[in-house]
């Protein structure tokens, strides 16, 4: 007999594989392989971890000062001259660029090798500093695991095509490991289907699904699971037959994957002659690399909190290398970068103290930045500095009034003149654009238009600013419906906005990787669509069969109607030919 | 690049806090500093491998440094090694 569960389907696909389940606790050493093009980051983190605590032990040395502490000053000295000794950070270093495995692990080997050579000798003055190199690599793991490294642990597998990872939730650095070692499918206890998880599962086309309550205690370590990601079902215990009758399904999945991947190619023109354009979503290296196979027409939406999530802010140069490297994975095409749109659920730990009582009417996007002038300015420059690589655009997260947007404006002018003064000469140009995702920022276009070169929909927050729906929240992510009347009618507002002002106007939430809703879009006038690279085949292919004039007919008769209509049948009939 | 032969005249030879001390002041150049004693030879600048060494009073070490500021830093090398590390004995 089986058993099922079921959770929210965030991410479609099957997939079939045995349980691993990743648990939060004791710091454990995750050991796993390093991309070759992450290889820098990480020994970015090893250096910044072993600068923090260099720094934790200078200060505790300077606290001891003064209290007759002449030993544990001398003590502490010894560990920051371990600390610092290339004998063990050369060496770990060298493991992490030639072997590429992660910090942790480098680290944790170096520690053998060195603990080896000290048994060797006789002497017990020197037996004595094992304890000591123990404690200082101690504080390096403490302080890499500030950076969350992730909850990967060494009794990982290493290839995970089969596996099926168990998990209360998963964040974007378990996210892109997991990626990278091709993982079969996701299940997190908490989340919902707007979560950084979900959308980098959709987008990675990794099979996901979240809000299955207790899933780590309930599923056993190395069961063969089902997971159809669409229904948002899991089942255990099966029999031979259905697990065949899911495989089955699988390959359909994939071979209707194959199918769609003829219209990449195909001019974006509707079945009556309509132009629209179509831009990716990315973040992550992997990401822009799924963009250019599917040929977008640049990056609509650069977002940039991962360089945020490793807990500390990262500095101009880090910041200058991830957007010239964007610009350089595109070849030319157009990349809007948005600026720090961190709150909410999306707060940086860096950040932390942004917090307020309800973070999501709290400090965050735009007013984050606003609030810390010298981080904003550090992001504004670097985004300046990678124009000369190619066309750039800045786009303002979390818009809700005229003063926020010239107070930005102001700055990147400000930052541009410096630049100009240390001789670097930038477009003064570049295109700065606003997300519109707040009732606010709808319904005040007729001022903002004026400050804003372009406008970008962001719907996930427009839909859960305008229905009070936390779209983390799996009590009421039920009542998350992007085709609300009152959200559609916003959508509308925005888009004849846009045209009286002459501003183009980009759907960039993941309403644009929907199929059904994308026509809803185009009826509604939409022509600039960005979204997930994964999404962009079905949505090309549903746009291309689109017959436009159609879609706009019954998207106006729809909104000519009460405002209770039903949203679903309006999708639906949009979907008949 | 200048060598020289050293021999430890402290009580309890290369010990934690004097190992300490040298690789401090072996630090402060930016010379690179090598000592090797029967074969083993270590960067100055590594505390663990200065410990690694394990040289007791009176081991003979030879002494290697090379770069821009070498004179320097084998001089307050040599007289960190001929005051005994600053030890009482």
């Amino acid at each position: 007999m089986s058993l099922a569960f079921s959770g929210i389907g965030v991410s479609r696909g099957i997939a079939v594989g045995r349980v691993h389940r990743l648990t939060a606790g004791q710091p454990s050493v995750a050991e796993y392989h390093l991309e070759p093009g992450d290889i820098e980051q990480e020994l970015e983190r090893l250096d910044s971890a072993v600068d923090r605590g260099d720094r934790f032990l200078t200060e505790l040395m300077a606290r001891s000062e003064g209290e007759g502490g002449d030993t544990a000053r001398e003590l502490l000295e010894a560990h920051r001259l371990i600390l610092r000794d290339p004998m063990l950070l050369d060496g770990a270093r060298e493991a992490v660029s030639e072997q590429r495995i992660n910090a942790e692990w480098a680290l944790a080997r170096q520690r053998e090798q060195l603990i080896d050579e000290f048994r060797k000798i006789d002497d017990e003055y020197i037996a004595l500093r094992q304890e000591d190199l123990d404690q200082v690599v101690k504080l390096i793991l403490r302080e890499l695991a500030e950076q969350p490294g992730s909850l990967l642990t060494a009794k990982t597998p290493h290839r995970l095509n089969e596996v099926i990872i168990v998990a209360g939730e998963l964040g974007p650095a378990e996210m892109a490991v997991l990626h990278q070692r091709r993982v079969g499918g996701l299940v997190t206890e908490h989340g919902g289907p707007m979560s950084h998880a979900a959308i980098l599962a959709r987008s990675l086309e990794i099979p996901m699904v979240v809000g299955v309550h207790r899933a780590v205690s309930l599923l056993r370590e190395d069961e063969t699971l089902i997971l159809d990601g669409h229904y948002g079902s899991l089942i255990c215990s099966h029999s031979e037959p259905l697990q065949r009758h899911y495989e089955d399904k699988r390959e359909v999945i994939q071979r209707r994957r194959a199918d769609l991947g003829r219209y990449i190619s195909r001019p974006s023109r509707t079945a009556d002659g309509q132009g629209f354009q179509l831009y990716g979503n990315a973040e992550l290296p992997q990401e822009f690399e799924r963009c250019r196979e599917v040929r977008v027409a640049g990056i609509g939406l650069m977002r940039t909190e991962y360089l945020f999530l490793d807990g500390t802010i990262p500095d101009e140069e880090t910041q200058f290398r991830a957007y010239r490297a964007a610009l350089k994975q595109m070849d030319g095409r157009p990349v809007t970068v948005r600026t720090l749109d961190a709150g909410g659920d999306k707060l940086p730990p860096a950040m932390a103290l942004s917090e307020g009582p309800n973070p999501a009417l709290g400090l965050r996007g735009l007013r984050l930045s606003l609030a810390m002038p010298d981080s904003f300015r550090d992001q504004i420059n670097a985004i300046l500095r990678a124009s000369v690589q190619g066309p750039i655009e800045i786009l303002l997260p979390m818009i809700t009034s005229l003063n926020e947007v010239r107070q930005a404006r102001a700055l990147i002018e400000d930052c541009r003149l410096t630049l100009r003064r240390q001789g670097l000469a930038i477009d003064p140009d570049i295109p700065i654009g606003g997300m519109i995702e707040t009732p606010a920022a709808a319904l005040s276009l007729d001022a903002l238009a004026a400050e804003l070169d372009f406008l970008s929909i962001g719907t996930n927050d427009l839909v859960q600013y305008t229905l009070a729906v936390d779209r983390q929240d799996e009590l009421v992510s039920y009542l998350h419906d992007p085709a609300h009347p009152a959200v559609l009618r916003l959508l509308a507002e925005i888009v004849e906005q846009g045209q009286r002002h002459q501003r183009p106007v980009t759907v960039c939430g993941e309403l644009a990787g929907d199929e059904r809703a994308a026509r809803l879009l185009l009826g509604l006038g939409v022509r600039r669509f960005s979204l997930p690279p994964s999404a962009l085949p079905a949505v090309k292919k549903s746009l291309i069969e689109a017959d436009s004039r159609r879609c706009r007919e019954l998207v106006e008769t729809w909104r000519s109607q009460s405002s209770d209509a039903d949203s679903q049948r309006l999708l639906a009939d949009l979907m008949r030919d | 690049m200048i060598q020289k032969t050293l021999t430890l005249r402290n009580q309890r030879g290369l010990h934690a806090r004097a190992a300490s001390k040298l690789v401090q002041c072996a630090s402060a150049f930016q010379s690179q500093v090598w000592l090797t004693r029967q074969g083993r030879r270590v960067n100055a600048q590594s505390i663990m491998g200065v410990l690694l060494l394990a040289a007791p009073s009176g081991s003979e070490l030879l002494m290697e440094v090379d770069g821009p500021d070498e004179e320097q830093a084998i001089a307050a090398l040599v007289e960190l090694v001929d005051n005994r590390f600053g030890e009482d004995q």
